[in-house]
């Protein structure tokens, strides 16, 4: 393991933002800390950088205890929120300061940012001042920053959440394509389950100081093993008495349940059904097309669930009576969460 | 955005104007006039008076011991504006807003009672005198701060104490720690972090803290009356024009009305020195953005 953190807990006051912290990440990996605000992932990456301070446990780096070594020492780059640009800098001086710091020599400085600033894309804008520069743009440099003096482990504060939408998703690939392409280490922190799904290779999902759980992102959305990691991901909804649902077994250890669209086949009365009876019915609310497809949020035994159709399946009207088939549904029982089927696809099986 | 039909621009229009007239007229009538009449009023008697005027012991003692004390005042207080403004904004202790309101107190004090609060702590009866003589015995020196210059120098300091870190703290506060802790966290030291990342956002916050300190330090009278009482030896310029205007004769009345057009002409040195350098510094920010 290259990061590792070993019962980690850091308290502010009496607020616990770190509970019982364990986890490693192996070398050359991009790792998400994934939760909503306030469930503690920042300050553990701030404690992985060495800007705050556990109160008890070790944080480890290349194997070696770092929980006394300042920030300045542990070979890291980190990229702010804001990405904190040296407003009063240009480009160039943004990127050459760490260097600078540490007094290396002026050329050595000049060819590695050049270098820099042409690996992320920036040529021709080294005399710009933050301010004149996109908010895309403004993050490149901060990456150059914090790549600047070699570091072993990258740390990012929720890099995208500062740039809108229409960008995000370029530089999301890009950053990823990026850090692939250094080998780097790499931790970032996001509270968008998209964002984590589909630039990291595993995902720490946080919660109330907790980690939840570890794994790829196939895993932790495939397989949510606690009741937080089910209730978060794959925007699910919640279904207060899931029994009316046909055709679902009852249990009796049974808190919560969650409904994802995925899960759901949504079928117009003039179409053809494999199970009729399985499914119930359901009054269509609101419609919004969402460009690859139609997400209806339908009016099910008094209770709001969303589904998804293509657009080569026939257009459903607001207001229209449908028929709602849920293949199976994620069930939480104290701390654990387990996957139920419907078992008319079990019957189905047995049949065939 | 809305279309404004005829009337309703023409209504914007005459705010415009009226508030244009009321803030000319006050501006004038309040700020200007006044200080023509000064000019006007020293030189009353010709040039020959009016330099003359200026040249008598009295008057340009005054004006050393005011340009003394304005200096220290400026240099002492720049100094701590920006330590403490830095410690308010950069830290979190217990005491922090009691400190905070503490460095406000010049504000809210009237000068003469700070001028009396200096002759009670240092003056013979004060519990500092002894403390004072003390050292005075020990090093053979014959130190005084009541009556004296250095209680004329303390008195300005006391008084412009809040001006520079009243400045600073607002823009500290607005900028945050973020670009600090990233250079930090790069290995930059304190002081390295102060003048590449923190002094250039404070910089022009500085300039006008020390420009207004300036300003009150040479016009300072109540704290500076307290504790100065020779003519010639500790009165400052401010006192001294106070002393010849009251003498009454009318020599002495266009003598103090050209002592303070001294005054005047420092003030005005003070602002165009703050807009040539503000202008200047514009200026090149500006010519290194078309370099690019």
């Amino acid at each position: 393991m290259y990061v590792e953190l070993k019962n980690i807990n850091k308290y502010y006051g009496s607020f616990k933002a770190s509970d019982n912290v364990n986890f490693g990440i192996e070398q050359g990996k991009l790792v998400a800390l994934l939760g909503p605000s306030g469930s503690g992932k920042t300050t553990i990456l701030r404690m992985i950088a060495g800007l705050e301070h556990p109160d008890e446990g070790e944080i480890l780096i290349d194997g070696k205890v770092v929980n006394n070594i300042p920030a300045s020492k542990r070979g890291i780059g980190f990229v702010f929120q804001s990405y904190a640009l040296f407003k009063y800098m240009t480009v160039f001086d943004n990127v050459a300061f760490g260097l600078e710091v540490q007094k290396v020599p002026k050329a050595e400085i000049k060819e590695r940012v050049h270098e820099l600033v042409e690996l992320v894309g920036l040529k021709g804008l080294e005399n710009r001042f933050p301010n004149q520069l996109s908010g895309g743009q403004r993050q490149r440099v901060a990456f150059a920053r914090a790549l600047a003096p070699n570091p072993k482990l990258l740390l990012l504060d929720e890099p995208f959440a500062a740039i809108d939408a229409k960008i995000r998703q370029e530089l999301r690939s890009w950053l990823k394509e990026m850090i692939e392409k250094l080998g780097i280490t790499s931790i970032f922190v996001t509270h968008d389950q998209d964002e984590a799904i589909e630039v990291s290779d595993q995902i720490i999902i946080t919660n109330k100081g907790r980690i939840e759980q570890i794994g790829t992102p196939i895993e932790v959305y495939q397989n949510p093993q606690t009741a937080f990691s089910a209730s978060f991901f794959g925007h699910p909804a919640e279904l207060p008495d899931y029994t009316k649902f046909n055709s679902f077994e009852k249990r009796d250890d049974v808190d919560k349940a969650f409904v994802r669209p995925e899960f759901i086949k949504v079928t117009k009365k003039t179409e053809d059904q494999f199970y009729k009876h399985s499914a119930v019915e359901g009054v269509v609310e609101q419609t919004f097309f969402r460009g690859d497809t139609i997400e209806l949020l339908i009016k099910v035994n008094d209770t709001y669930i969303t589904a998804r159709r293509g657009l080569d399946e026939g257009i459903i009207e607001i207001g229209e009576t449908v028929d709602v088939f849920i293949y199976r549904i994620f069930v939480t029982s104290g701390e654990k969460a387990y996957l139920i089927k419907n078992s008319a696809l079990r019957e189905e099986s047995v049949v065939i | 955005m809305e279309i404004l039909d005829e009337k309703e621009l023409k209504a914007k229009k005459r705010t415009k104007y009226i508030l244009i007239a009321v803030s000319v007229i006050f501006i004038v009538f309040l700020l200007v006039l006044p200080l023509i009449s000064i000019v006007v009023n020293s030189l009353k008697k010709g040039l020959d008076f009016y330099f003359s005027a200026l040249s008598t012991e009295y008057v340009l003692s005054s004006l050393g011991v005011t340009l003394l004390a304005t200096v220290i005042a400026v240099i002492v207080n720049t100094i701590f504006g920006v330590i403490a403004a830095w410690l308010l904004t950069k830290f979190t202790f217990r005491g922090q807003h009691v400190l905070s309101t503490l460095i406000d107190i010049p504000f809210s004090i009237s000068p003469v009672i700070a001028g009396l609060a200096f002759i009670m702590t240092f003056g013979s009866l004060g519990w500092a005198s002894g403390i004072i003589d003390s050292i005075n015995n020990a090093l053979g020196t014959n130190i005084r701060i009541v009556f004296a210059i250095p209680g004329v120098v303390l008195a300005t300091i006391f008084v412009t104490f809040p001006f520079v870190s009243r400045e600073i703290v607002p823009v500290l506060n607005s900028v945050g720690r973020d670009e600090e802790e990233a250079a930090a966290l790069m290995g930059a030291k304190g002081f390295t972090i102060f003048r590449r990342v923190t002094f250039p956002h404070i910089k022009w916050a500085l300039l006008y803290g020390v420009i207004l300190c300036t300003a009150r330090a040479l016009g300072e009278f109540g704290a500076v009356s307290a504790l100065s009482k020779t003519r010639g030896k500790t009165f400052t310029l401010p006192l001294e024009i106070d002393a010849l205007y009251m003498s009454g004769s009318a020599d002495s009345i266009t003598a103090a009305f050209a002592a303070s057009s001294l005054l005047v002409v420092i003030a005005l040195i003070v602002l165009v020195l703050r807009n040539i350098l503000e202008f200047g510094v514009l200026n090149k920010k500006k010519k290194k953005g078309k370099d690019r």
